[in-house]
C-alpha cells in the first residue's frame, strides 16, 4: 500500500503533473466561491482541454476542481450566506452567526482546518480500504437506500433550532417541492406547470433563493450595523487551545460521515454534511447553541463533505461506475483519452490510479497553503459597504444559476425563493430541513418503488435483509428518541410556563 | 399594378438573398444546440464536432445547452428557429423515442426539421453478471420459463434502453421486469451488486466489466455483429428474428433551410468525422462514425418512431 502510494506521489511531484494538480484545485476554489456555479460546469467546459493531456494530468485536473470547490464553498456561505455549493449549505447555519459576529476570519480558518483534515481522512480511506469500501457499497441495493435516506429525513427534523414541529413541516413542503419534474417509476410529469419544469427545480436554485437571496433581502430590510475586524492577525483567528480540542472530535466523526456517504454511488458530498451536522446536534449536550455559530457544528459538516469528495473517487476508481454526475465527467475524460475505467484500472493503469490519488493528497495541502493567506483578503470583502455588494452579489447568483442549467426559469424560481425563505424567517420557519427533505424526498421514493418492484411489493425485505434491518433499527431507535426527548422538553416548557409565563415554542 | 409590384418586392429581395446567403454562409458565429446537460455523451459529442466544424466554416461554431424534457425543450427551440442556417441542432437517437412516447409535442418530429446526417451510430448490449447464463438463448427460456421473475435494470423510464428490453419481452414472448435507474452506470452498479440480472446499456458501460469479468455480454441489439465485438451474436440471429435497435447521434436544422447551405453543413459534418482524431475519439464513445445523406437520416428517423410506437403500446408504457 505504501510503495504504491509513493509510486503515486512519484508521479503527482512531476513539475508538470504538480502544475495542473495546483491549476486545478485554484479554479475549483475559484469556482466554489462563486455561488451557483458549480464544479459540473467548470469541468464540462475544461473537458476538451484534456485531449491534450496525458490521462493522469487530465484527471488531476478535473478532480482538482471538484474537491477545491468544496473548499471554496464554504467562504461565500460563512461571509454572505450564500452556500457557493449545495453541500455548504449547512455551513451557513454556523458560519454565517460567526461572521456577524465579527469573527469571519476565525470561522474561514476554523472551517479551512476542518476540510483539510477531513479530506485527508478521506485521501486515507481511499488509499487504505477503497476496495473493501465499493465491495461494502455494492452491498447496498434499493432496500438499503430506502432505509438510509428514511434515516435521513428523521434527522432532517433535527437540524433545526426551533421547534421539531416547524422542521418537520419544512422537511415536507421540501419533499413536496422534490416531486415537480417526472416521476422516475413512470415517467410521467408531475406538476410541470410549463416545460421549464420537467426536470424538477435544481437545488441550486433553491439553495440559493432561500439562503443566499432571502439573507439580501433581510439585510436590505433592516440597517442593522455589521461587525468587521480589518486588520488581522494569525493570533486572532487561530482557534486557543480549549477551541481547538472541542474541534477534534467533531471532525473525526464528521469525516467518517462524510467517508462512507461519499462511496456510496448516488449519496454524496451534500447529503454527508447534512448527516454530520444532524449527528453533532443530536449527540450534543449543549444542542441549544447551534446556529448561533457553535464551533462542532461548523468543523463537523465541513470535514464530512470534504471526506466525501475523495471517497467519492472509490466506486469510479475501482469500479468504473461513477456514483454521480461530476463522477460521469471524469469517466467521459478517462475514455476520450482511451482509457476505459474499470475493474482493471488499479491493475492496468497502477501509475494513474495512484497517481490520482496521490494528487489528492498534494492538492489538499495546496488548498491549505494558498486558504490560509487569502482568509485576510477574504474578510476585507465585508469592509465593503453593504448597499454596495448587494448588486453584484444579485448579478452573481443570477449568472451562477443560469450557468447551472442555461434556464431562465431558474433564475426566476431563484428570486421566488428568495422572497419565500425572507418570508419564513420572518415567521421562524428554518429553510435547512426544507432543503433536506428536497433532496432526500425523491431518493426516498425512487428507491422505495424500486424496492417494490423488484421484490414483488413485499415489505419484509427491508428486515430480511442484514444491512437494511440494522438500518431500520437505527432508525426507529431515533425516531423513539426524538418522540422521546420532545415529549419531555415540552412538558418541561409547559411547567416553566406554569411558573415563569415565559413563551414556548412546540 | 404598383401595388401587386411592391407586394412581390419582399419576395424577389427573400428569394435573391437567400441565394445570396449560400455563397456567402456563414457570415457570423452558429449556435450548435444540444438538449442534455454538460458532462453526457450528447455534450461530447457536440463539443468535439464544434472544433474541426468551426476551422472548417470558417466561423465559431459554439455549443449551447438547452436542457430539459428530454431534449424535448431543445428541439421545440431549434424547430421555431429562423432556418438560416445558423440554427443546428445535435440530434439523438431519443429524438424518434419522444415521438413515440410523448401524447404531445408542441412540433413534428419529422416535418419540422431538416435533417443532416447522423454523427456516429451504437447498439445496446445485453449483460448478465459472468457465468449467470450460458447464452442468450438460455437467458431467454429461463424467462419464459419463470416470467416475471427475471429482472432487467435499465437507464430510466421512457430511454432508448427502457424500450429496448420492452421490444425483447415483445419479440420473444418473455416477461422480464423492467426496473428503471437513473442513468446506465446506476444499472450497472445494480448487477454488479446483483439486484437485477440483466442490464441493456451501450458498450462503454458494459465492455469495462467485461473485460475484468465481471459481466457476460450475451447479444447485442444491431442487426448485424458489431465490429468491435464480432464474437457476440445478434440478438436477430438467435432469440428474436429481425430485432435491430441501433441508436445515433446526428445533426439536424430547422425545416426550410436553404439546401445549398444544409449541403454545406453537411460536407463539414463529414469531414469532421472523417477526420482520423475525431473518429477514433467517437469509436472509444462506443460509436461507429457513420456519414448519411439527409434523406437516409430522415428514412431511419421515420422507421423508428414506428417501431417505438409499436413498442410503447404493447409495453403499456404510459404516454407523457
Amino acid at each position: 500500500m505504501i510503495d504504491q502510494f509513493i509510486l503515486g506521489l512519484s508521479v503527482v511531484l512531476q513539475p508538470e503533473v504538480l502544475m495542473y494538480a495546483f491549476f486545478g484545485v485554484f479554479l475549483g476554489q475559484v469556482i466554489g466561491v462563486l455561488p451557483g456555479v458549480g464544479a459540473i460546469t467548470a469541468i464540462s467546459l475544461l473537458l476538451p482541454v484534456t485531449f491534450y493531456l496525458d490521462p493522469t494530468s487530465s484527471v488531476i485536473l478535473l478532480a482538482g476542481i471538484y474537491y477545491g470547490s468544496q473548499y471554496g464553498g464554504a467562504i461565500a456561505s460563512i461571509l454572505l450566506n450564500l452556500p457557493g455549493t449545495p453541500s455548504s449549505v449547512v455551513t451557513c447555519l454556523e458560519g454565517y452567526p460567526l461572521a456577524r459576529d465579527g469573527r469571519a476570519g476565525f470561522a474561514l480558518l476554523v472551517t479551512a482546518l476542518s476540510s483539510f483534515v477531513g479530506s485527508m481522512i478521506g485521501v486515507a480511506v481511499v488509499v487504505m480500504a477503497a476496495i473493501p469500501m465499493a465491495t461494502f457499497a455494492l452491498k447496498f441495493g434499493a432496500p438499503e437506500y430506502t432505509m438510509l435516506v428514511a434515516i435521513g429525513l428523521v434527522a432532517a427534523s433535527l437540524i433545526s433550532s426551533g421547534s421539531h414541529l416547524r422542521a418537520f413541516s419544512m422537511a415536507l413542503v421540501g419533499i413536496a417541492l422534490g416531486m415537480v419534474g417526472s416521476d422516475a417509476s413512470t415517467g410521467q410529469y408531475r406538476f410541470v406547470a410549463t416545460d421549464a419544469l420537467a426536470d424538477g427545480i435544481s437545488l441550486v436554485s433553491l439553495a440559493m433563493g432561500l439562503f443566499g437571496l432571502s439573507e439580501i433581502i433581510r439585510n436590505a430590510a433592516s440597517h442593522e450595523p455589521r461587525k468587521t475586524q480589518i486588520k488581522l492577525t494569525l493570533r486572532d483567528i487561530f482557534p486557543n487551545r480549549a477551541e481547538l480540542r472541542s474541534m477534534v472530535k467533531p471532525v473525526g466523526r464528521g469525516a467518517t460521515i462524510g467517508a462512507f456517504f461519499g462511496a456510496l454511488p448516488g449519496t454524496g458530498a451534500a447529503i454527508a454534511s447534512f448527516m454530520a451536522y444532524a449527528f453533532e446536534r443530536r449527540i450534543s449536550r449543549t444542542p441549544e447553541k447551534f446556529g448561533k455559530g457553535h464551533l462542532p457544528g461548523l468543523c463537523a459538516p465541513e470535514a464530512s463533505n470534504n471526506s466525501a469528495a475523495q471517497t467519492s473517487f472509490i466506486p469510479t476508481l475501482t469500479l468504473g461506475v461513477p456514483g454521480d454526475a461530476v463522477m460521469a465527467l471524469i469517466i467521459g475524460a478517462l475514455i476520450l483519452n482511451g482509457i476505459v475505467p474499470g475493474p482493471r484500472l488499479i491493475i492496468d493503469e497502477p501509475e494513474l490510479f495512484w497517481g490520482v490519488i496521490a494528487s489528492f493528497f498534494v492538492g489538499n495541502i495546496i488548498l491549505l497553503v494558498i486558504n490560509i493567506p487569502l482568509i485576510g483578503v477574504w474578510v476585507r470583502l465585508l469592509s465593503i459597504p453593504y448597499y454596495r455588494l448587494y448588486p453584484a452579489i444579485v448579478l452573481l447568483i443570477c449568472v451562477g444559476v443560469y450557468s447551472h442549467r442555461s434556464s431562465i426559469t431558474d433564475v426566476v424560481l431563484t428570486l421566488v425563493f428568495g422572497i419565500v425563505g425572507y418570508v419564513m424567517r420572518r415567521y421562524r420557519f428554518e429553510p435547512a430541513p426544507l432543503l433536506l427533505g428536497f433532496v432526500l424526498g425523491p431518493m426516498l421514493e425512487e428507491n422505495f418503488r424500486r424496492t417494490m418492484l423488484l421484490y414483488g411489493g413485499d415489505f419484509s425485505v427491508f428486515v430480511t435483509r442484514p444491512i437494511s434491518a440494522t438500518l431500520v433499527f437505527c432508525g426507529a431507535a431515533l425516531l423513539a428518541f426524538t418522540i422521546g426527548s420532545a415529549i419531555v422538553s415540552h412538558r418541561k416548557a409547559l411547567k416553566d410556563k406554569n411558573t415563569q409565563g415565559g413563551p414556548y415554542s412546540v | 399594378m404598383l401595388k401587386k409590384l411592391m407586394l412581390a418586392l419582399p419576395v424577389v429581395a427573400m428569394m435573391s438573398g437567400t441565394a445570396f446567403a449560400a455563397d456567402t454562409y456563414p457570415e457570423r458565429s452558429i449556435r450548435f444546440i444540444i438538449g442534455f446537460g454538460a458532462g453526457g455523451n450528447a455534450d461530447t459529442v457536440a463539443r468535439l464536432l464544434a472544433e474541426p466544424m468551426s476551422k472548417d466554416l470558417g466561423q465559431p461554431v459554439v455549443v449551447e445547452s438547452k436542457p430539459g424534457a428530454g431534449g424535448n425543450v431543445a428541439s421545440d427551440f431549434v424547430s421555431k428557429s429562423d432556418p438560416d442556417g445558423y440554427t443546428i441542432q445535435l440530434m439523438v437517437g431519443g429524438h424518434a423515442v419522444s415521438a413515440a412516447l410523448y401524447n404531445s409535442q408542441p412540433f413534428d418530429p419529422l416535418a419540422d426539421f431538416t435533417f443532416l446526417s447522423t454523427i456516429g451510430q451504437f447498439p445496446f448490449f445485453v449483460a448478465a453478471q459472468a457465468g449467470a447464463y450460458e447464452n442468450i438463448e438460455d437467458l431467454i427460456a429461463k424467462a419464459k420459463a419463470a416470467p416475471g421473475t427475471i429482472k432487467i435494470g435499465h437507464s430510466g423510464v421512457g430511454s432508448t434502453q427502457n424500450l429496448t428490453g420492452e421490444l425483447l419481452d415483445l419479440e420473444t414472448g418473455a416477461d422480464f421486469i423492467h426496473v428503471p435507474y437513473k442513468g446506465g452506470a446506476a444499472a450497472a452498479t445494480a448487477l454488479l451488486g446483483g439486484e437485477v440480472d440483466v442490464v441493456i446499456d451501450t458498450g462503454t458501460i458494459m465492455t469495462p466489466q467485461q473485460d475484468a469479468g465481471k459481466f457476460d455480454i450475451l447479444a447485442v441489439s444491431s442487426k448485424e455483429r458489431w465490429p468491435d465485438k464480432p464474437d457476440v451474436p445478434t440478438l436477430a440471429e438467435t432469440v428474436a428474428p429481425g430485432f435491430d435497435v441501433v441508436s445515433w447521434t446526428g445533426v439536424g436544422m430547422p425545416a426550410g433551410v436553404d439546401s445549398a447551405i444544409a449541403d454545406k453543413v453537411r460536407a463539414s459534418v463529414h469531414a469532421a468525422i472523417a477526420d482520423p482524431d475525431v473518429a477514433a475519439r467517437i469509436e472509444k464513445l462506443g460509436a461507429k462514425p457513420s456519414p448519411m445523406s439527409g434523406e437516409e437520416m430522415r428514412t431511419m428517423v421515420e422507421q423508428q418512431i414506428e417501431t417505438w410506437k409499436k413498442v410503447v403500446e404493447s409495453a403499456g408504457i404510459e404516454k407523457r
